[in-house]
């Protein structure tokens, strides 16, 4: 437990309001964007500035308080979740976007700004964040920059790493440092940068962020494919990518969650299609029109029964909006959802649908398949409930499977999720304990206390 | 070093892998602009075990590595400042896998960028870091220089096309990090905290590189201005319309003049800038791309401009900027080359800013470089004596106090080495720099990996 005087101190840094210790305020900073992992802190803070987190973390740092930082809560691997207990210090009053610099095509951010917020304001100066985790409408920033986030338009555009151009960063002992820059290129000194992308809360706060922007691209075009064969659906993935073609998204959703979707909100989705790829292609008009046309003849050479090309943007939104609801509908489906995030080589999705149908069977359970097809990220899950013991430990059993034959065929374990707390045991299995080590020599270098998000990734 | 340790390492790598003769040994003891000290040895490794051997000898016996791909580097990145080994990675040059449906490459670091990037177009793929040096560099020193090039706006840096590595570490552990997929996120960052560490993190011996599919065609536009806003207004005017051209590259007045001179293509008179600009992806679109770019170059005052959409005749207007670098010897024989950024929009304020200094110091400054990500290559070019040293150093700080206080950087792709670690400071806080001194040292505790580069010589490991 945290001693009173600690909280005052606290208090006095952010002020009296910003402070909550109630029971019910700390029971909802105990989960995250999942109910699988629930552990409450001891006080949740809402800092205004970089000047307060420091102060924050110079107390915590001196009384060895663990502190775990907290964007949106929207993560499901458990990072945001105080594992040890301590402070949770929650960003979301830094949501300020301090800059939008059109002539560079950058911005200046706050790590609170919701993405969704933020989309908004880009979209009336004609530019667009390109990372887009399907959380945009809670996730901030920060929490996007310390996950590495991605999104369907990550085939074409990259992930949330190719978008950072600077950090300004507290690290656990109080300093604040600028890493990076405002610029494109910058090699000067180590890339301290990419180590704090994707470093989860553990190696220090990030409090604010310089962000490389896109112009929004003129034209888009949405195509849907539908397949009786969900492995087929998997091959006309990297078909297309080998002929030369990148879409801005490309998403497979299969049969079960093509069903929830079409009772949750009824669209004409083929019920009985095995899955289905959607396909975005967005650019200048002219190369939208010919890209269009490739997937088209793609998809049908590789077999796939129908293809639609949406008529307009409110066709084309309607099948946005029901991958969307895709993630939704699994988690709004069972009391416990085990949800992976494997990500294989692009070439290696139809095996490994093909693998996971065979375990899901083995184990006598039914699969759902989603996930951003176009750069190899699946999202494998099992309905289950982690109250009925023995469904639970098999679907966990069948999880640990999909994991080891996404491995096995060249993947990792996350895409875009995290470690945090959900794959601890995978990670120090599959990772070189050299390695291990080095991550933890570097945790230990710039957090000798270990009181940033202590419990996450390796222990 | 003594002749038992000497054996020792060609017993390692093979005597034929060793070089000896103190004449075979001073070639590689400068690299494209720094000459540092000679080396009591030159090998060349074949397997990243040997590299293993040697750093462990190393650090038993306390004496330094220094890993080199072709010594095209410019911030002396790939010399030593005190004897030791050279560690030459030119026999370690197999392309080890091109996985089309994958869309990456597994290569050794001795492979030579460009040999790379013709291999992986015959597979109708695209490698696009594309530094001017590509015909010689190594792909192990792009990675460990984090190198760039004219088309980095539209594509990105080498970082970005680094997925994974194979790398040694000082203490000799070989690890392997990252991932062969698109996504990853498996712990920390290691992969692109080695990108960019020239040589004194770990030695890198493979790389999974990332490939995207080749463009089906391309035109090149080359277009002149009197005055260098004009130019910069151009380029907010063509990424405004929602264009993003692969290459924007641009050179100032002093830099027409200069290569008007050497090789003459009729460039107007009265050009205070130029651009040099490449739209690429299929034909359509291409097409499309040109013809929204040409109305913008007339409403923002560009005097003239060439097209084609021919690739032979491409390299002609591509002659002006390729033979720029050479040019410059002809004003004087010393070159002091800056490699700074600023955000784009700043562009016009720093070429003043140089054009002042020029006439101040009464030496020569050219600037050119790759508009599209504001990064710029800054000559200075003056004659070997402590006159015009002096006023090159001077040159120096000022430009650099300039980019910075325009939120730019001191360098944008050649690297820190042990030219720029006097400035570095200019530009990271103390913090920063002694973050960065800490896991230098938690790497390479006996400090024996490519030591005296990047950080200023006060700090002491
Ligand atoms: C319905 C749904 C859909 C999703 N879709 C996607 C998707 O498509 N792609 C994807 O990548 N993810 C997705 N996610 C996961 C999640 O939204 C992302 O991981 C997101 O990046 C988390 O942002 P957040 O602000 O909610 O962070 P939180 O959940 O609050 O925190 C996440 C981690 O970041 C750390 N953190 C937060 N803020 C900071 C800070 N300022 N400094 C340092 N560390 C910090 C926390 O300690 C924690 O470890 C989805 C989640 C849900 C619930
Ligand atoms: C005319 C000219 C034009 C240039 N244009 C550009 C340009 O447009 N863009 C650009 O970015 N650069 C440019 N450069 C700089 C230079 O070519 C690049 O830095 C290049 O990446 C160096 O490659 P190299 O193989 O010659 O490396 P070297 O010069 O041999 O070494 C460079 C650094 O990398 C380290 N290193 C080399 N191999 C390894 C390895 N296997 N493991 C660990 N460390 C290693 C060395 O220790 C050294 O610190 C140019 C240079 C010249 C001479």
């Amino acid at each position: 437990m945290i001693k009173t005087a600690v909280i005052e101190e606290l208090k006095k840094i952010v002020g009296e309001g910003e402070v909550l210790t109630t029971k019910e305020a700390l029971k909802a900073y105990s989960y995250d964007g999942t109910t699988n992992w629930i552990r409450e802190p001891d006080v949740v803070v809402f800092p205004k500035n970089t000047i307060q987190i420091s102060e924050i973390l110079k107390v915590a740092n001196r009384e060895k308080v663990p502190v775990t930082p907290r964007g949106g809560g929207t993560n499901v691997s458990g990072g945001s979740v105080p594992w040890m207990g301590g402070i949770v210090l929650c960003t979301t009053k830094m949501n300020n976007i301090l800059k939008i610099d059109k002539e560079n095509l950058t911005c200046t951010v706050e790590c609170g700004v919701v993405l969704q917020d933020l989309n908004n304001a880009l979209l009336k100066e004609g530019l667009f964040f390109p990372p887009d985790p399907q959380s945009f409408l809670g996730a901030t920033i920060g929490g996007i920059i310390a996950e590495n986030a991605g999104g369907p338009a990550c085939v074409k555009y990259g992930v949330t790493k190719q978008y950072v151009l600077g950090l300004e960063v507290v690290l656990p002992t109080g300093e604040v440092v600028n890493l990076g820059g405002r610029t494109l290129k910058n090699v000067v000194g180590y890339d301290l940068l990419h180590l704090f992308i994707s470093s989860e809360g553990t190696l220090g706060v990030i409090t604010k962020a310089e962000l490389k922007l896109n112009p929004l691209p003129p034209s888009r075009k949405t195509i849907v494919a539908v397949y009786d064969d969900v492995t087929k659906a998997g091959e006309t993935v990297f078909r297309v990518l080998e002929n030369g073609v990148i879409p801005g998204k490309i998403e497979l959703l299969d049969n079960w969650v093509i069903n929830r979707i079409e009772e949750m909100m009824p669209m004409g989705l083929p019920r009985d299609a095995d899955a289905m790829l959607l396909f975005e292609c967005d650019g200048i008009d002219e190369a939208v029109q010919k890209e269009t046309e490739k997937v088209v003849d793609i998809s049908k050479k590789y077999g796939a029964t129908d293809v639609r090309v949406a008529k307009d943007t409110d066709e084309a939104n309607r099948y946005w909006m029901a991958r969307r609801a895709g993630f939704a509908a699994v988690f709004g489906k069972a009391k416990t959802v085990l949800s992976e995030d494997v990500t294989v080589p692009r070439g290696k999705i139809p095996d490994l649908i093909k693998k996971s149908k065979e375990i899901a069977k083995k184990y006598g359970l039914e699969l759902v398949m989603l996930g951003h097809a176009g750069d190899g990220n699946l999202h494998p899950s099992f309905l289950t409930d982690i109250s009925n013991k023995e469904h639970y430990e098999k679907a966990t059993k069948a999880m640990e499977e999909i994991i080891y034959a996404a491995v096995e065929l060249g993947g990792v374990l996350s895409g875009e999720h995290g470690i945090g707390l959900e794959k601890q045991k995978f990670f120090t299995r599959v990772t070189d304990p050299k390695v291990v080590d080095l991550m933890k020599k570097i945790k230990a270098l710039l957090d000798p206390n270990n009181i940033m998000n202590p419990g996450k990734i390796w222990e | 070093m003594n002749s038992r340790l000497i054996d020792k390492i060609r017993e390692i790598v093979g005597k034929e892998n060793v070089l000896i003769s103190e004449e075979e040994r001073k070639c590689y003891s400068f690299d494209a602009r720094a000459h540092g000290s000679v080396p009591d040895l030159v090998i060349f490794p074949k397997s990243a075990s040997q590299v293993s051997e040697v750093l462990k000898l190393a650090n038993e016996h306390n004496f330094p590595v220094i890993p080199r791909g072709q010594g095209s580097g410019v911030t002396g990145g790939a010399v030593s400042i005190s004897g030791g080994v050279v560690m030459v990675f030119t026999k370690m040059n197999r392309i080890l896998e091109i996985d089309k449906e994958n869309l990456i490459a597994i290569v050794e670091p001795g492979v030579i960028t460009y040999e790379f990037q013709e291999e992986v177009k015959k597979h109708g793929l695209f490698y696009p870091p594309d530094p001017a040096s590509h015909k010689y560099s190594t792909i192990g020193g792009n990675v460990a220089e984090c190198a760039g090039g004219p088309n980095s706006l539209k594509y990105g840096v080498t970082r970005d096309y680094v997925l994974g590595l194979q790398v040694v570490l000082p203490t000799g552990e070989i690890i392997e990090t990252g991932v062969r997929t698109m996504k990853g996120v498996v712990g920390y960052d290691l992969t692109r905290l080695f990108v960019g560490s020239e040589g004194t993190l770990c030695v890198i011996t493979k790389i999974i590189l990332k490939l995207i599919p080749l463009p089906e065609s391309k035109a090149t536009l080359l277009v002149f201005f009197r005055e260098v806003e004009d130019a910069a207004i151009c380029v907010s005017g063509i990424i405004s319309a929602r264009i993003v051209p692969a290459v924007m590259e641009f050179m100032d007045r002093a830099s027409v003049i200069c290569s008007e001179m050497a090789n003459p293509i009729g460039i107007p008179e009265e050009t205070g800038a130029l651009l040099l600009i490449e739209v690429d992806g299929d034909e359509a679109s291409v097409k499309a791309q040109v013809e929204k770019i040409i109305p913008i170059l007339k409403e923002k005052k560009a005097s003239e401009f060439r097209i084609t959409y021919d690739p032979k005749e491409s390299e002609a207007l591509w002659l002006a900027r390729r033979t720029l670098s050479q040019a410059t010897y002809n004003l004087n024989p010393v070159k002091v080359a800056e490699d700074v950024v600023v955000p784009r929009s700043k562009i016009p304020i720093l070429i003043r800013k140089l054009e002042v200094l020029s006439e101040e110091l009464n030496i020569p400054i050219l600037s050119f470089g790759h508009a599209g990500d504001g990064n710029f290559h800054v000559s200075i070019m003056i004659k070997d004596e402590p006159r015009d040293w002096e006023k090159a150093e001077k040159a120096v700080r000022e430009i650099f106090k300039e980019t910075i206080q325009l939120g730019g950087t001191i360098s944008g792709e050649h690297g820190i080495g042990t030219l720029k670690s006097d400035y570095i400071d200019m530009e990271l806080s103390r913090e920063a720099l002694i973050t960065m001194a800490k896991i230098k040292k938690l790497f390479d505790p006996n400090n024996i990996l490519n030591p005296g580069k990047i950080f200023p010589k006060y700090m002491k490991f």
